[in-house]
C-alpha cells in the first residue's frame, strides 16, 4: 500500500466496474465490494501516513458512487462530479478527524458529501461560507475496534436487505430525493401521511432487526 | 434533565439525509445538543445513508478526475483556509443560554405579541425566509386553540408547557402536524421559552399565523 504505483493516475477508468481489480488486490475475501474494515483502514492510512495510494483507492471506490448520489439529489452531472471530487478532497484533508469507532468510512464519507450538498444549497445565497475544518485528530484505533464497527455496519446492511420492498423503497427515496417525503408521496402516488408511516415502520424494523442480531 | 419528547424517526431521517429545511433542522439540532439518545439515533440513521451510498451504482467520472484530485492535494496539503471565527448568537436576555446550533444566527429583541407573550425573530444567514423564532410565554398563559398548516417544531429551552398529549419540559421537542393537532391547548406552567420553526411558507391560518401574520408582514 505504501509503494507508489506506476502510472497510477492514468489507469483510472471507471467503465464497466474498472475500479474493482485494484481494490480486490487488497481484499482477502474475494468479494466484489471491498470489506468495510478495509475501507476504514484506508482512511486511517490517509490520516496517519498521508498515503496517496490509499486515497486513490478510496477515490476509485467512493467518487463514482458519490457522483450517483449527487445526481439523484438533482445536481447536473458536471456539478455532481465537481462536488464528488470536492468531497474526496475533504476526505484527504479531514482524514485525521475520522473516528472508525463512531462510524465506518462509508458513513463518514456520506456525511461529508451530504454536508457539502447542504452547503452548496446555502452558498446560492451566502457566497463566502468556508468549509468547517475544526475537527480534532483522533488517536489510533485498534484493528479489533475497526472490525467491531465494520461488523456493526455489515449487520445494518443485512438489515436493510431484509426490509420489505416497500420499506426499502421509502428508505432509498428518503436519502436520494431532494425533498424526501413530499417527493416520495408524488413518486409513489400515495398520501404524505402514508409515506411518513412507512418511513417510521422501516426505521423501526431496522432497529428491531439490529437488536435481534438478525 | 430527563427528556420525554423526541423528534420522530422520519424527521431524524430527513435530518440525516440532509433534506430537512434549514429552520426545522436548526430546531432539531438544538434538541440533539440536549439529548444523547437522539444523537445515537441520528448516528444510526447516518449509517443507513453510508450503506445506501455504498450500494449505489457507480457513475463514471472523467478519466482525469483522480489525477486532478491528487494534483489538488499536492497544491494544498497544508492546512488551507483559515477558520472563520463562528460567532455565538446573542440572546435577547443576558441570562438565556441559546443552543450552539444558533451560532451565526441573528436574534432580535423581545417584542410584544400579546398579554404575557413575546417573541423574537431568529434569522438564519443562509435562509432569511425560514420561519424561526423564540417564543416567551408568561406563567399560566393559555394560548388560543390552534391548528398548523405545515409541521411545527418546538424545542423547549426553559420552563414547560402542556397540551392534550402531555407536558413538555426543557430539552423536550414537540412536533405538531396539521393532521393531529387541531385542538391543542397550550398552557404554560411557569415562564416558558421555546425555539419554534414552522415548515414551509407561513399562511394565515392557525394561531401562529394569526399572531405572527401582521407582525411578520405576511
Amino acid at each position: 500500500m505504501h509503494a507508489a504505483s506506476e502510472g497510477f493516475p492514468n489507469e483510472f477508468d471507471q467503465r464497466a466496474g474498472g475500479e474493482r481489480p485494484a481494490l480486490l488486490t487488497l481484499s482477502t475475501l474475494g468479494g466484489a465490494m471491498p470489506a468495510a474494515d478495509e475501507l476504514n483502514r484506508l482512511v486511517v492510512a490517509v490520516a496517519q501516513r498521508r498515503d496517496r495510494q490509499a486515497f486513490a483507492l478510496l477515490f476509485k471506490h467512493f467518487a463514482p458512487r458519490l457522483k450517483t448520489f449527487l445526481m439523484r439529489r438533482a445536481l447536473p452531472a458536471d456539478v455532481a462530479e465537481e462536488v464528488a471530487q470536492e468531497a474526496m478532497l475533504a476526505v484527504w484533508h479531514k482524514a485525521a478527524s475520522f473516528d472508525p469507532l463512531l462510524a465506518g468510512a462509508a458513513t463518514w464519507i456520506f456525511t461529508i458529501a451530504r454536508n457539502l450538498w447542504i452547503d452548496r444549497q446555502r452558498r446560492a445565497r451566502l457566497p463566502d461560507r468556508l468549509p468547517d475544518l475544526s475537527e480534532e485528530p483522533e488517536a489510533t484505533p485498534s484493528a479489533e475496534a475497526l472490525l467491531i464497527v465494520a461488523e456493526r455496519e455489515a449487520a445494518l446492511r443485512r438489515a436493510i436487505a431484509a426490509l420489505s420492498e416497500e420499506q426499502a423503497t421509502v428508505l432509498q427515496l428518503s436519502f436520494f430525493a431532494e425533498q424526501p417525503h413530499a417527493e416520495i408521496a408524488r413518486t409513489l402516488g400515495i398520501p404524505l401521511g402514508t409515506v411518513k408511516s412507512r418511513v417510521r415502520l422501516a426505521v423501526a424494523r431496522l432497529r428491531g432487526l439490529l437488536e435481534g442480531g438478525i | 434533565m430527563t427528556i420525554r419528547h423526541h423528534p420522530r424517526d422520519e424527521t431524524l431521517l430527513e435530518l440525516a439525509a440532509g433534506s430537512l429545511p434549514p429552520g426545522p433542522a436548526l430546531v432539531i439540532r438544538s434538541h440533539l445538543e440536549a439529548c444523547e439518545e437522539c444523537r445515537r439515533r441520528i448516528a444510526e440513521l447516518e449509517v443507513v445513508g453510508g450503506a445506501l451510498l455504498e450500494a449505489l451504482p457507480p457513475t463514471s467520472l472523467a478519466p482525469e478526475s483522480l489525477a486532478e484530485a491528487l494534483a489538488a492535494i499536492d497544491r494544498e496539503d497544508a492546512p488551507r483556509l483559515p477558520l472563520r471565527p463562528r460567532s455565538a448568537a446573542t440572546p435577547p436576555d443576558g441570562d438565556l443560554v441559546l443552543p450552539a446550533a444558533l451560532q451565526d444566527c441573528t436574534v432580535g429583541n423581545w417584542r410584544f405579541l400579546g398579554p404575557g407573550m413575546r417573541w423574537s425573530r431568529v434569522a438564519l444567514p443562509e435562509a432569511p425566509e425560514a420561519n424561526l423564532m423564540l417564543l416567551r410565554i408568561g406563567p399560566g398563559r393559555r394560548l388560543p386553540e390552534h391548528g398548523h398548516v405545515g409541521t411545527e417544531y418546538t424545542q423547549v429551552l426553559r420552563g414547560s408547557f402542556s397540551d392534550w398529549r402531555g407536558c413538555y419540559r426543557a430539552g423536550d421537542l414537540m412536533e405538531a402536524d396539521s393532521e393531529i393537532d387541531h385542538h391543542s391547548v397550550v398552557e404554560t406552567e411557569g415562564e416558558c421559552i421555546c425555539l419554534v420553526a414552522l415548515e414551509g411558507q407561513l399562511r394565515l391560518r392557525g394561531w401562529v399565523g394569526r399572531l405572527f401574520g401582521p407582525l411578520l408582514g405576511f
